[in-house]
């Protein structure tokens, strides 16, 4: 494909600063130039994309992804699912939420041992269309913790793999490694929908966590934790668990040690799957009642009060998390973007910062990848979005306003003309 | 969808008889009308696809299909493919087919014991494309059967179930119904790439395939058989499973018994296997040295008279089989349509008529589906050629020449316009 030049776009380049008018040159799979105001990029057989004012940006990064998960109203049912079909649908789940401007993702845990695995050489090899993805094992739990679904008379499967005692961790987590994952999910706390395992208990013994993180580091995988419950925040903090995803109950204490360790660790809260049970869930039994009476409302709130705290310590929160439910499909991922303006209180530009800049540094790790900002050289993972998110942090939550989506490069979409309401010249001096 | 109306085609309707000049109305998922020679059908409210003297013809159907199959060289090569990998694959061969026209598809075999059910399922979803599709069992061996690829010291996988006895095949072939598979899949006789049981060989027990066939018939579930061998040619007959592959060295007395039958069962030789390993895969270290050394040269002789002597006696023989092997992929399946003339001495009429009349009953068994052939209130599955298959039976082997791909009255390939150089309009007869 010749080399690809945007021109009359509002670039907002991912650092969360004011969007400025311009143009970037994109080349292979990296962006070669950035040329501000009045500038011009030399056009040189270049292939010239007139945005008409639309802004370019990073494409996001979803840190907190679950594509291996179905849609399900049950841990039952996800488990009752085959691995075949669970395979086929994660593909389509990999396709819609790349279809939302996702053009990378964390796992925070599949839903079978090899399903993210698949998924991700799948959409490296080619052949089928997904966001760069990091795939995770299954979500560790022990004995009767969260996802534990088992019945005295009767096995059941939900998306867990069960272990105690160190040295059946050890063996597990090498064998996840064994078949390629690229991130060890640990369910450290409990959670409010499960009754016997509330989201203050903590479901581990300091030996596990210990021998699942031994592992781990010992082989260059990170880990990511199911971590509610303070004592389970903390414990992230002790073993180097990169990933502390829910983290709703950290004491000061607690936040006075992120905030030390604040480089080594990302917090996904994933709020919009509390919001939507407290609201949204009547269709599948989950009414407003049941989520009081399982203090989604106390969750919710916490949760959002202990995300700004880490923010303003510096701690690196993110959106996005735990899409992938009956409730909260895949597809409505965006709504975390509004979410964190509307219920945190963050601003647009600190939102969408969060979810390509950080997001972004959180995918590559200590690997040398560089996403996640409109910056030269980095990766061309883009987006041309048909008015300014900065006004309208809504905007991604419908697939016509993405004009263009970009990974790698090369198009997943197109580029398309603004609306006719929206075009306008963009003024060349900002 | 707008009613759609072919004018200005050649149609072949599938019967075999020379093709005719007219137009087809689709409506919904059938076909609604046909009109020969001069007569029009009425265009209101329909969307007219102008064929400019194209072959419009009913989609082919491979009654010997392995969409689960993974284009590998070897046995053991597909058996350590895991479950998820193969879904996939299995999901790429599907559009394959049906890029090359392919618009209903029986298996012969699954790899797996789910994927081709799962494949089926999805495909009927509309979730993804590919043809109608009956998903088979993994081909059930006996210990030491043909696909057995299993070592003393050593477990493999190839693309089989093991089992023994009555009891065991009962059971299994039970779990395969629980899961939901249309056809049992039975590998009765050896093959010539088995050194411990050659296609002379028949490898499992009359009161096994008697157990297998009796659970399947007893759940309305129809049979395939590998059956080189004349005693497993026999046997298929006498449990009455209907598919009965390869059927090559079929003796006279066993020619009576199944012309008797001939309503009851379908034969796929599968020849272009046979003929891809003698001149095709040496670059898999399969040359045509170890291709003689196995007997495939008289394989592929004997299958070819065998075909001939069946055909002649009112048996239905089917192209297609086996493709699905590295030497002989996914996407090639057309070229056995061309092997039919060539090497066995079919006519291009013929050939086709098997592959869409033949294909279309096979494909329905008992159930109330008519598909296969042009004629009103069939299921529209339809091709638009851009020339004449009669003429050329190598058509089909390059995908510029589908013009249009339809199933079930939906679009696969869009209707285009024939390349320049072909268009003319055809005389009215």
């Amino acid at each position: 494909m010749p080399n690809q030049l945007f021109t009359n776009v509002s670039i907002f380049d991912g650092s969360g600063k004011k969007a400025y008018s311009g143009e970037v040159l994109v080349q292979g799979n990296r962006i070669k130039k950035i040329a501000r105001g009045g500038k011009k990029i030399r056009r040189n057989g270049a292939k010239v994309i007139d945005g008409d004012g639309a802004t370019l940006m990073p494409g996001l990064v979803n840190c907190h992804a679950h594509l291996a998960y179905c849609d399900t109203a049950t841990l039952f049912a996800l488990g009752d699912i085959p691995p075949e079909e669970n395979q086929l649908l994660a593909m389509h789940n990999a396709k819609t939420v790349f279809d939302y401007g996702i053009t990378a993702c964390v796992s925070a845990a599949s839903s079978k041992p090899r399903t993210d695995i698949v998924l991700r050489n799948e959409i490296d090899a080619g052949r089928i269309p997904g966001p760069r993805l990091r795939a995770a094992t299954p979500q560790f739990v022990t004995t009767g913790g969260p996802w534990d679904a088992n019945q005295m008379h009767m096995e059941h499967g939900s998306f867990e793999i069960v272990a105690d005692g160190p040295i059946e961790f050890r063996r597990k987590v090498r064998e996840m490694i064994r078949e390629g994952v690229d991130i060890v999910k640990l369910a450290i706390s409990g959670d409010a929908f499960i009754e016997h395992t509330p989201e203050h208990s903590h479901t581990y013994s300091e030996d596990e966590i210990a021998a699942a993180c031994e592992v781990a580091h010992s082989r260059g995988k990170r880990l990511a934790a199911h971590a509610r419950a303070d004592a389970t925040i903390q414990a992230c903090i002790r073993h180097g668990i990169t990933f502390i995803h829910h983290a709703e109950h950290a004491s000061t204490k607690t936040l006075d040690m992120l905030e030390k360790a604040k480089d080594k660790h990302y917090v996904c809260p994933a709020i919009g799957i509390i919001y939507a049970t407290l609201h949204e869930g009547s269709d599948w039994g989950v009414d407003h009642d049941y989520a009081v009476a399982h203090r989604f409302d106390q969750t919710l709130e916490i949760g959002a009060a202990t995300t700004m705290k880490m923010f303003k310590r510096g701690i690196k929160v993110m959106p996005y998390g735990d899409y992938g439910f009956a409730w909260n499909p895949h597809g409505t991922d965006n709504r975390d973007l509004e979410h964190f303006v509307n219920l945190i209180g963050f601003t647009p530009a600190q939102t969408l910062m969060m979810a390509t800049k950080w997001g972004g540094q959180a995918w590559a790790g200590d690997d040398p990848v560089e996403i996640g900002e409109v910056k030269e050289g980095y990766l061309a993972d883009l987006l041309l979005m048909d008015g300014n998110p900065i006004e309208d942090i809504t905007m991604f939550q419908d697939t016509d306003n993405f004009l263009m989506i970009m990974k790698n490069g090369e198009y997943h979409k197109a580029p398309q003309r603004r609306r006719a309401a929206g075009r306008r010249q963009v003024a060349a001096a900002e | 969808m707008a009613n759609q109306l072919f004018t200005n085609v050649s149609i072949f309707d599938g019967s075999g008889k020379k093709p005719y000049s007219g137009e087809v109305l689709v409506q919904g998922n059938r076909i609604k009308a046909i009109a020969r020679g001069g007569n029009k059908i009425r265009r209101d409210g329909v969307k007219v696809v102008d064929g400019e003297g194209a072959t419009l013809m009913p989609g082919l159907v491979d009654c010997h299909s392995h969409l689960a199959y993974t284009d590998m060289p070897t046995l053991t090569a597909m058996g350590d493919l895991p479950p998820e990998e193969n879904m996939l694959i299995a999901m790429r061969n599907a559009k394959t087919v049906l890029d090359h026209g392919i618009t209903a598809a029986v298996s012969a075999a699954s790899s797996k014991p789910r994927t081709d059910i799962v494949l089926r399922d999805e495909i009927n979803s509309g979730r993804i494309p590919g043809p109608r599709f009956r998903a088979a069992t993994p081909q059930f061996v006996s210990t030491g059967g043909p696909w057995d690829p299993r070592q003393m010291h050593m477990h493999h996988n190839a693309f089989e179930i093991v089992a023994d006895g009555p009891i065991e095949f009962r059971q299994r072939v039970r779990e395969m119904i629980r899961e939901g598979v249309d056809i049992v899949k039975l590998a009765i006789s050896g093959d010539g790439f088995a050194d411990h049981a050659p296609e002379d060989t028949t490898t499992i027990a009359e009161e096994e395939i008697a157990a297998a066939a009796e659970v399947a018939h007893s759940r309305g579930i129809r049979l395939a058989a590998h059956a080189r061998s004349d005693a497993s040619i026999q046997a298929s007959i006498k449990h009455g499973i209907t598919f009965v592959h390869h059927a090559t060295h079929a003796s006279e007395k066993t020619l009576d018994m199944l012309e008797k039958a001939k309503d009851k069962h379908y034969v796929c030789p599968a020849v272009g296997i046979i003929y891809a390993t003698l001149n095709e895969a040496s670059d898999w270290g399969v040359d045509r040295e170890w291709a003689l050394a196995h007997r495939l040269d008289r394989e592929l002789e004997i299958g070819c008279e065998t075909m001939m002597k069946m055909f002649k006696r009112g048996i239905k023989v089917m192209p297609y089989g086996d493709y699905g092997v590295a030497w002989n992929p996914h996407g090639t399946d057309n070229r056995d349509l061309e092997h039919f003339v060539s090497l066995i001495g079919f006519t291009p009429a013929q050939t086709l008529m098997m592959a869409t009349k033949w294909g279309g009953e096979a494909w329905a068994g008992d159930d109330p589906i008519e598909l296969g052939e042009v004629k009103e209130g069939y299921l529209a599955d339809l091709l638009l050629m851009d020339g004449d298959p009669l003429s050329d039976i190598t058509l089909f082997q390059d995908q510029d020449n589908f013009l249009m791909i339809m199933k079930n009255g939906e679009c696969h390939k869009a209707p285009r316009r024939r390349r320049v150089s072909r268009r003319r309009v055809a005389a009215a007869e």
